[in-house]
């Protein structure tokens, strides 16, 4: 029986060439720091960007309020295109959360230690965008207050979902990620929350996050405790990092449509969900990291990795875009062929090339190391993925309904105000959110990186006791 | 003749000819559902409520209303809809009715002067469907899409509901009163002149030769949009007087010179389609020779289809008499000739190749010619079918006065002479179909009295002072004829559902001096004189009206001699040239001369060629288009005398080089609703030399786009197998080619089970199927199927179960045209089955597909995965609601609700009424006893519906016969309804 090694912190990544933290500095320090934006008064930024997100969930109250009025007609949604921007959002939105599962739940089962500053931001931005996502299936319905007769309640109607349909598959795939992202989002939070009481200036603010912080004391039993369900909520949200936009996909799959009907969807989609999610995060977290001044926690390392991953999933995305080419080629379906040659060419040709180039070129960008960490061209390529991940559900909810089987029933599809209206109604709203998450919320995880950085310097005194270089 | 199934078809709103009213006293009131009672509310638009909500925008005034409510109850609308009304029983049915049961009466619609034999199915009181009078000459069961839209006119809530007298609204007793003032005249009638249209009615004539016998000196004017028809014009040169010619067109060859007598677009046509495909057995069609120069029904059914402007179908009438008697040795006939410059080679060659044709088959062909033709093209056609043994078959004119635009150009010459104290005006809207040249509108105002009788305030209202509205067809007793002669009396399904509405003979009855008697005692008097008084004159007419027709009226052949030296006399007179673009003015295959353009079915019904709805457009050849610089929807001016319109170019296959097409019968200004600026009024170009058109016309680019509402952009079938069409000397190995569609693929499934005891199926052949648009009609009003506006078709909303596909086959600028009629097809492997996540679309164990309304939340993940895209989705709510358009609606179908899903239900209502039917009478249910709506009207029977377990059934027979095929077959989803190909027929090639 060997002698188990005492359990040694890792030296340093050799893929990771910059600190993940910079400058030392001790936990009350860091209390301070990362909770000086939550405890100071709103700044003018604040309120005038909160001004800007409110008017556009304004505008989504009413986008909403006239598709539930006059109906899911005031869409341009048609026949045959049944299915447009209600879903195309639908799905990007969903794409958009894995980022935060993959970061909280992976990352954490794999123990990555770049994880620790950015997953609480990660996380809600998945809550959030989860959030927006649900609103869109709901709106689609033609008679979206009969929702509920998508889930498997005992009616006394005495019906039940048809359960060969992935829709109400999709409704138990969303539910859960919907669940599982907030406790453990919340579960994450409890500690940080529980120190915002101790530091908070006022009585009234002392009162609420002592409510939200659950009774915290910061016990090494409640440490224990906390550990342990926080990991097994890991392990609940690593398979749904891969199953609810797996599930999302098979919509299509399922589905008998040229351009739809593809084996492919599952993993291409769940490469989309997360080079589309890490997009997000790079393109909120570089101006919030500045305004915020969390320089020394979110350093150009995570930066770096990230634009790595948006490097690997970018092409997990174009692979999938080969895949289609050669499938429709391989399989000798006339249908498939003219749907994918269609797009080249047809009137989604222009959609099309902005696709591959934001989602195919732009992430090549980053073979180079300097400008993976260059946060102006990281987070104008950020932004261009998202517009071409937008675009790919686009193109992949829309063109193959507007050019099926019969010839005779082709339409195009014409989005209306409201289409537009939902569409930057969401986007101001997760910014609204985002907004007031950022108020209330310390950002990035104190107690992770408190944590972090008692690792960081154990694992540097273990190098320094060994005789200096690994 | 076979009797109508109704237990009792007596009509009960048979009245004992006493009462003042049409209706008769005694039992209206119990006929009119308790809506009609009260005042209904008059709204100005017949659109669905959804349908003039802009879907892109908001309405500026639901704004506030809207963004409010958003915040608060926005969800909850579909929760409130129950009506705040009082609701009465109805305590005192009438005899012989059931509740729930309908009854059918057979009465009939005259258009055009001329009656198609109609069922109506009245429920409770209120017609919801017309169908074809099966023992009607002119319906054999079918109807077109005039008849059947007919019923939405009697709903139509802008008709008009006041008498005005002198601009002040009176009561109808008022108005009788001023006529008969007018009626007690010393003049012998010189100053009062009746404007009509020419009906085969022999009430009316009788109350018109009444009147001129009372008054001598009157006269009546004939006036119709659709004349003049140079039929009269052509029998007169060819046989010496004016006579109507009941076609006969089973036979082997059929040459047309812009006739398009496919279409249900005038009267006769049902039956000439019936009787042509009787001939067209796909094992030995026979062959149908076009030359037109804009795509019509019959150019896209032809076998050698040839593209002329209208001024060439005079030198293809020369040419073809000219080779057809240079065949028979005929001396002067050869020198009819035309110059070479006239036609073109490809022109001469169809010639020369439809002359060999027509005399390879002597006395077993038909050449038929457009109505618009001069009167000496017609007169030469007749001397050919003479000369080649295929004498047609003549009777005497049925409809009367006889007479063109000239009678009304004199008749405004009297008016502006001043001549004219009294005018009655009841032919439908002349201000508005009267050449432009001629100046109507503004010589009426020289008539001291004048007085207006129609269903609506329309144009010409708007210059008459005294108006009656009119009472709907299905509201009056009257009679007519078919274009055989056969005579029907045409009862009313219901009272008028506007007290002051007053038929036709009642307003002349007044001038007959017979004013105290209605329609209905002045129909019984006519027709017992007729019968000889016979005792048992109450039971002939009792079957009268329950058969619709009555026998021995059919008119009798008249024998006339051909006079060649006239018809040869005729062709020689000479005609101006035509030169640059040539202007062809066409009646409009929906809305007729615009007597039909308030209908909303109408209007949201595909143009069976150009699939365009809500409005006309310049139809342009591809490449007149191109060498314009033309597109679709770009708005052009035509201009011609003076006269321009602008107007959206639609580029069609198939339309002669140099010519513009624009039909007649849009642009409406009044009345408000419907028909109000859809389109644009083509009567502006029309002229009193040139009423079909002229050449010259001048057209430009006016530099703006107007979107037209196609249901069908797409052309083509992208080399794909759908609907199939092959020539017959091919037949036979393109028939072992379609086993591929016809069999099983293989599937990991089991077939689902087939436990019931009918097993339902569907066929449609292409081989019958003219795209005329029948059926389309058919199955809207059954269905209760929703229109959706010309907003709803631009955004590709429309809600018909059953779609006429037209795809175009090789050359644009000549193409191949094949129409396929489309509805669900009833998979075994349903995809939208399986997507759907709450159980709203399910199997039953006949093989229907069945859609659940109420269960149905509208994820249209149904129609997404549908191969046929046949599922229509109500984006808004589209079902009117409004009390009028209530009583239209079919109460043996839901009526669908916002947010859901529809299809094709093959008609499961009659499926399921027969059930109850057969249940009753403790038998089973007999093939043919179900007959879904599109295929009981279809003109050519292409659509067969019945049990596939049945032994011996038609549609059994069709699923085996060798030109069966499943559309999408390689889907594998095994649908229940199969398509059988298309034989076409053309002439062979070689040697000239």
């Amino acid at each position: 029986m060997s002698q188990v090694d005492p359990q040694v912190p890792a030296p340093g990544d050799a893929l990771v060439t910059h600190p993940l933290l910079t400058g030392r500095h001790s936990d009350a320090e860091y209390s301070e720091s990362l909770l000086a934006y939550v405890h100071a008064p709103p700044t003018r930024a604040w309120w005038m960007l909160l001004g800007v997100g409110l008017t556009g969930t304004a505008l989504l109250a009413v986008a909403v309020g006239v598709t539930l009025w006059v109906g899911v007609g005031a869409w341009g949604n048609n026949i045959p295109v049944a299915w447009a921007y209600g879903i195309t959002n639908f799905v990007w939105w969903i794409g958009i959360g894995h980022a935060g599962t993959l970061i909280s739940a992976i990352l954490l089962l794999f123990q990555e230690r770049w994880r620790s500053s950015i997953n609480r931001f990660a996380e809600a931005m998945t809550l959030f965008a989860v959030t927006c996502a649900g609103l869109f299936p709901l709106l689609h319905l033609g008679r979206p207050w009969k929702f509920y007769w998508l889930i498997p309640y005992p009616s006394t109607l005495r019906a039940w979902p048809q359960f060969r349909s992935p829709l109400t598959w999709d409704i138990a795939a969303v539910g859960t990620y919907l669940t599982v992202s907030l406790l453990f989002w919340y579960l994450g939070l409890i500690p940080d929350l529980a120190t915002a009481r101790d530091t908070a200036r006022t009585h009234r603010a002392r009162f609420w996050y002592g409510l939200a912080s659950l009774g915290w004391r910061g016990s090494a039993r409640h440490w224990r405790q906390w550990r342990t369900g926080y990991l097994l909520l890991a392990g609940l949200a690593t398979p749904l990092v891969v199953s609810v936009h797996t599930l999302v996909s098979f919509d299509f799959a399922v589905a008998q449509l040229p351009g739809w009907h593809t084996t492919v969807f599952p993993p291409y989609f769940v490469g989309g969900a997360v080079f589309s999610g890490f997009a997000l995060v790079l393109t909120l977290l570089i101006p919030a990291r500045k305004a915020l001044g969390l320089e020394q926690v979110v350093t150009l390392a995570h930066l770096d990795n990230m634009a790595r991953v948006l490097l690997v999933t970018g092409w997990v995305v174009a692979y999938g875009y080969i895949q289609e080419h050669f499938f429709a080629w391989f399989s000798g379906n006339p249908y498939e062929q003219h749907v994918t040659w269609a797009q080249h060419v047809g009137p989604y040709a222009p959609l099309f090339w902005l696709q591959i180039f934001c989602n195919v070129l732009v992430p090549q960008l980053f073979w180079v190391a300097r400008l993976r960490t260059n946060t102006a061209v990281l987070w104008g390529a950020s932004l261009l993925v998202n517009v071409g991940m937008w675009t790919e559900r686009f193109l992949i909810v829309v063109s193959p309904l507007s050019m099926d089987f019969l010839p005779s029933a082709w339409a195009a599809y014409r989005p209306t105000w409201v289409d537009w209206s939902l569409l930057v109604g969401t986007m101001c709203f997760f910014g609204t959110a985002f907004l007031l998450f950022l108020k209330f919320v310390p950002a990035v995880s104190m107690s992770e990186v408190k944590e972090l950085r008692r690792e960081v310097d154990e694992s540097e005194r273990f190098r320094e006791e060994l005789g200096g270089a690994p | 003749m076979p009797l109508l199934t109704d237990s009792f078809p007596l009509p009960v709103l048979a009245d004992r000819g006493d009462a003042g009213c049409a209706c008769g006293a005694a039992r209206p009131r119990a006929w009119r559902s308790w809506e009609s009672r009260r005042e209904v509310p008059a709204r100005s638009a017949e659109f669905p409520d959804g349908a003039d909500l802009p879907p892109e925008g908001i309405a500026r005034r639901g704004f506030l209303q809207v963004a409010m409510a958003s915040l608060a109850a926005a969800g909850f609308t579909g929760c409130f809809r129950q009506p705040a009304e009082d609701i009465l029983p109805y305590s005192h049915p009438p005899e012989g009715l059931t509740p729930g049961v309908p009854l059918h009466f057979a009465t009939g619609l005259e258009w055009d002067g001329l009656v198609v034999g109609l069922v109506v199915e009245s429920h409770e009181g209120r017609p919801t469907k017309v169908e074809g009078n099966p023992s009607h000459p002119a319906s054999l069961g079918a109807a077109g899409v005039f008849e059947q839209a007919a019923l939405l006119g009697l709903y139509d809530a802008s008709r008009a509901r006041t008498c005005r007298l002198e601009g002040q609204e009176v009561a109808w007793s008022t108005v009788q009163e001023a006529l008969e003032a007018r009626a007690r005249r010393a003049d012998e009638g010189a100053g009062l002149r009746f404007l009509v249209e020419p009906t085969g009615s022999p009430l009316l004539l009788s109350l018109q030769a009444r009147i001129l016998e009372r008054f001598p000196r009157a006269r009546f004017v004939p006036f119709r949009a659709s004349l003049p028809e140079g039929l009269h014009e052509g029998t007169r040169r060819a046989y010496g007087r004016p006579l109507d010619v009941v076609h006969d067109v089973a036979r082997e060859v059929v040459v047309s010179l812009g006739a398009d007598f496919l279409a249900t677009t005038r009267p006769g046509n049902l039956v000439l389609a019936r009787d042509f495909l009787a001939a067209r057995k796909p094992e030995s069609p026979n062959r149908l020779w076009v030359a037109e120069s804009a795509l019509s029904v019959t150019g896209g059914f032809a076998d050698e289809r040839l593209r002329a402007k209208p001024s060439q179908l005079r030198p293809l009438a020369l040419a073809l008499a000219a080779e057809v008697g240079a065949a028979l040795q005929r001396e002067e006939w050869s020198r009819l000739r035309p110059p070479v410059e006239a036609l073109s080679d490809a022109q001469r060659g169809w010639v020369r190749r439809a002359a060999r044709d027509l005399l390879a088959h002597r006395g077993r062909g038909r050449v038929l010619v457009g109505p618009e033709s001069s009167g000496a093209v017609q007169a030469l056609a007749f001397a050919i079918d003479e000369a080649l043994g295929n004498a047609p078959r003549l009777i005497e004119p049925v409809a009367r006065p006889l007479g063109g635009l000239e009678a009304l150009a004199s008749l405004v010459g009297e008016l502006r002479a001043g001549t004219v104290d009294t005018l009655i005006i009841t032919a439908w809207n002349p201000v508005y179909a009267a050449p432009v040249d001629l100046g109507l509108a503004e010589a009426l105002s020289r008539a001291p009295f004048r007085l207006y009788h129609a269903l609506h305030e329309d144009e010409t209202s708007a210059h008459c002072p005294s108006f009656v509205p009119a009472a709907h067809a299905f509201e009056s007793w009257r009679d007519g004829r078919a274009p055989d002669g056969t005579a029907a009396v045409l009862q009313p399904l219901i009272a008028p559902l506007f007290p002051a509405a007053m038929q036709e003979a009642d307003v002349l009855g007044v001038f007959a001096g017979l004013a105290s008697q209605s329609p209905h005692a002045l129909l019984r008097a006519l027709w017992r004189e007729w019968a000889g008084a016979p005792q048992d004159f109450e039971r002939r007419w009792s079957t009268w009206l329950a058969e619709g027709v009555i026998p021995g009226t059919r008119a009798a052949p008249v024998h006339a001699e051909l006079e060649e030296h006239a018809v040869l006399a005729a062709t020689r007179e000479p005609v101006p040239p035509a030169s640059g673009l040539e202007l062809s003015l066409v009646l409009d295959a929906k809305v007729h001369d615009g007597r039909f353009a308030g209908n909303a079915w109408l209007q949201e019904l595909p143009e069976p060629m150009a699939k365009l709805t809500w409005g006309n457009a310049a139809w342009l050849s591809p490449a007149t288009a191109a060498r314009l610089g033309l597109e679709k929807d770009d708005v052009v001016r035509l201009a011609l005398r003076g006269q321009s319109l602008d107007v959206p170019v639609l580029v069609m296959p198939g339309q002669a080089d140099d010519t513009v097409t624009l039909a007649l019968g849009y642009g409406r200004e009044a009345p408000e609703g419907v028909a109000q600026g859809v389109g644009v009024n083509a009567f502006r170009l029309r002229h009193l030399d040139a009423p079909w058109g002229a050449s010259g016309v001048g057209l430009t680019a006016v530099g703006r786009r107007e979107a037209l509402a196609l249901t069908q952009e797409h052309w083509s079938m992208e080399g794909r197998e759908l609907a199939l069409q092959v020539p017959r000397a091919r037949l036979t190995e393109e028939l072992r080619a379609l086993r591929p569609l016809q069999e099983d693929a293989p599937h990991l499934y089991a077939a689902p089970l087939r436990t019931g005891a009918h097993q339902w199926g569907m066929a449609m052949d292409l081989h019958r199927c003219t795209g005329c648009g029948a059926c389309v009609v058919a199955c809207q009003v059954e269905n209760n199927v929703p229109v959706v506006g010309k907003e709803g078709v631009l955004r590709s909303r429309e809600m018909h179960w059953l779609r006429i596909d037209r795809y175009f086959l090789g050359d644009p600028d000549d193409p191949g045209v094949i129409t396929q009629p489309v509805a669900c097809v009833h998979c075994a492997f349903a995809p939208c089955e399986y997507v759907c996540p709450v159980n709203a679309t399910v199997h039953s164990d006949e093989g229907l597909n069945q859609m659940v309304y109420n269960r149905c939340i509208g994820t249209r993940y149904c129609s997404n995965n549908c191969p046929y895209k046949v599922r229509r989705f109500n984006y808004l709510e589209y079902q009117q609601r409004e009390p009028l358009a209530r009583l239209r609606q079919n109460p043996s179908v839901t009526v669908r609700s916002r947010g859901v899903m529809e299809k094709c239900t093959y008609c499961v209502q009659r499926i399921e009424r027969a059930r109850a039917n057969a249940r009753a009478r403790q038998r089973d249910l007999r093939d043919g006893e179900v007959r879904t709506a599109c295929q009981q009207t279809c003109p050519t029977r292409a659509i067969v519906f019945g049990d596939l377990n049945a032994p011996d059934s038609e549609v059994k027979r069709r699923h085996e016969d060798p030109r069966h095929y499943r559309l999408l077959n390689e889907q594998g989803t095994q649908p229940r309804t199969v398509h059988l190909l298309r034989v076409k027929n053309p002439a062979p090639r070689g040697g000239t």
